[in-house]
């Protein structure tokens, strides 16, 4: 890493010979802080740069540039989510075929018709009819903790709130959730020992959930309703039903992606609140601006920082020439900071307009809770800064080991209480 | 301006509402119409966000 810092004024051979150095693969690089300093070299250097080869994978091309991550996300024939996953870890053959079966994993036209069997669920319309029990619910979190003084932010708050509305959406009942909690925990930090993580482990609790997710569906079996597990039993592909473990990987995919990504959102978009106090009393003098607020946060922090694709054919981007077969890594948490996109990208504003992040992606894969998400974000953030607006860290804030999500893990934070709050003059 | 749909791809996100209510509606059944067919080169620089912003990308311009 000292060699970059050097490189600067050298010539165009130590210059590569730095760029080499650069690992976007290792996850205790990410331990401190997002590597921003990285990520922005390569934009400026080599945006369509050749990654070398680590000890968990091939060689790849980082994406780096805003514009080149919409070409390639818009272009599902040429870069494939189906052929080697849309995730970094290499597949071992005999998974390729499970994890081909995950909507995550799909191309079109397989892809688009199994989206087109759950996406009702998560249109603004479907959303906005479930404000009313989003709130219900923030309210009563923040009830739990709000004359304690003191919390996990990340356990007691951020936490929550994803986790009950998507067991509510789903059917599944309370007293479960935290299991839930526990198996997401697994699988997504499988890079943190905080987590118990190992691919090992990952395959365990993806069998539980697999059971889970059977026992659901036989409780649902004779009881139809319209929570999502029901609408997807009840659903078609091709004129069949899903089968079990279609089932059971949608299931995964939703459990995962419905609560991890939102909690590290609602985390991080705390965090970035405590560290420019200007920008919360923005959003605490007029609460009409949080919308505009939980944006910025979602460019800011990019809870999911990469995706995958293989290449289909021959194709060229800035000149570089990706061959068929290649790994390609597209880098929202790059794209976000994309200067030619983003006029001072790492000034977090609130009121940044416009602001055309992709920290959902964009395209056939574009995330399909995203909607749900924003709804979640604004009313937890309306529900936090109104009653504990001097919120502030008690200790640092951990975070988690990963080069896929951008988390943090525990946030120790303070507040004065709301008895005491509401006993001050106004 | 002739605007295309795609409806492999339209989820009734509205973002094209939102910013170009002249030519795309949204209705209950979560698809996006377009509602102008023909609309003038006023209404380009409105047209070309909703294309461009679309989640989707559902939307195409036709000349």
């Amino acid at each position: 890493m000292d060699a970059l810092s050097t490189a600067t004024h050298a010539g165009p051979g130590a210059r590569s010979a730095a760029l080499d150095a650069i690992n976007l693969t290792d996850a205790d690089v990410y331990v401190p802080g997002v590597p921003h300093e990285l990520y922005k070299r390569l934009r400026h250097e080599a945006p369509v740069f050749w990654h070398t080869a680590q000890a968990d994978g091939p060689g790849f091309w980082a994406i780096t540039k805003y514009e080149d991550l919409v070409r390639i996300s818009r272009d599902p024939r040429t870069f494939s989510s189906a052929r080697r996953s849309a995730l970094y870890r290499e597949t071992e053959p005999e998974d390729l075929a499970n994890m081909q079966l995950m909507m995550l994993n799909m191309d079109p036209p397989k892809h688009t018709r199994l989206r087109g069997l759950i996406n009702k669920g998560f249109t603004p319309r479907m959303v906005a009819l479930l404000e009313l029990r989003i709130r219900e619910a923030a309210t009563k979190i923040i009830d739990a903790v709000a004359d304690k003084g003191e919390c996990d932010f990340v356990a007691n708050i951020a936490a929550e709130l994803p986790l009950q509305v998507i067991a509510e959406m789903m059917g599944i009942p309370q007293a479960d959730r935290h299991m839930i909690f526990d198996w997401s925990n697994q699988l997504i930090g499988i890079d943190d020992p905080d987590y118990g993580g190992s691919l090992e482990t990952g395959k365990q609790v993806s069998m539980q959930m697999y059971m889970y997710a059977n026992q659901l569906a036989v409780e649902r079996k004779d009881k139809a309703g319209d929570d999502l597990i029901s609408v997807l039993m009840n659903a078609e592909l091709d004129g069949e039903k899903l089968t079990e473990l279609e089932f059971d990987l949608f299931f995964l995919l939703l459990a995962v992606a419905g609560n991890e990504t939102t909690r590290n959102l609602i985390s991080g978009g705390m965090l970035a609140l405590i560290e420019h106090p200007d920008e919360r009393a923005k959003l605490i003098a007029d609460p009409s601006r949080i919308a505009s607020g939980v944006e910025e946060m979602l460019r800011w922090v990019s809870p999911v920082m990469h995706f995958r694709r293989t290449a289909m054919r021959d194709v060229e981007i800035r000149g570089q020439k990706i061959r068929e077969g290649d790994k390609v890594m597209i880098y929202y948490i790059s794209a976000n900071r994309d200067e030619e996109i983003f006029p001072e990208p790492y000034r977090f504003d609130v009121g940044r307009t416009p602001n055309e992040h992709v920290a959902f992606g964009i395209g056939e894969h574009f995330c399909l809770g995203s909607n749900l998400a924003r709804m979640e974000i604004r009313v937890m953030f309306e529900e936090v800064l109104r009653r504990l607006p001097d919120i502030e860290l008690a200790g640092p804030a951990a975070r988690l080991r990963s080069n896929f999500i951008n988390g943090i893990k525990r946030m120790p934070v303070r507040f004065t209480p709301e008895r005491q709050r509401s006993g001050a003059g106004a | 301006m002739k605007i295309r749909v795609d409806y492999d791809l339209c989820e009734g996100n509205a973002v094209c509402m939102k910013l170009c209510p002249e030519v795309f509606e949204v209705g209950d059944d979560d698809r996006a119409r377009v509602i102008n067919k023909n609309p003038g080169e006023d209404l380009r620089a409105k047209v070309e966000a909703a294309v461009r912003r679309c989640p989707r990308q559902a939307l195409a311009i036709e000349d």
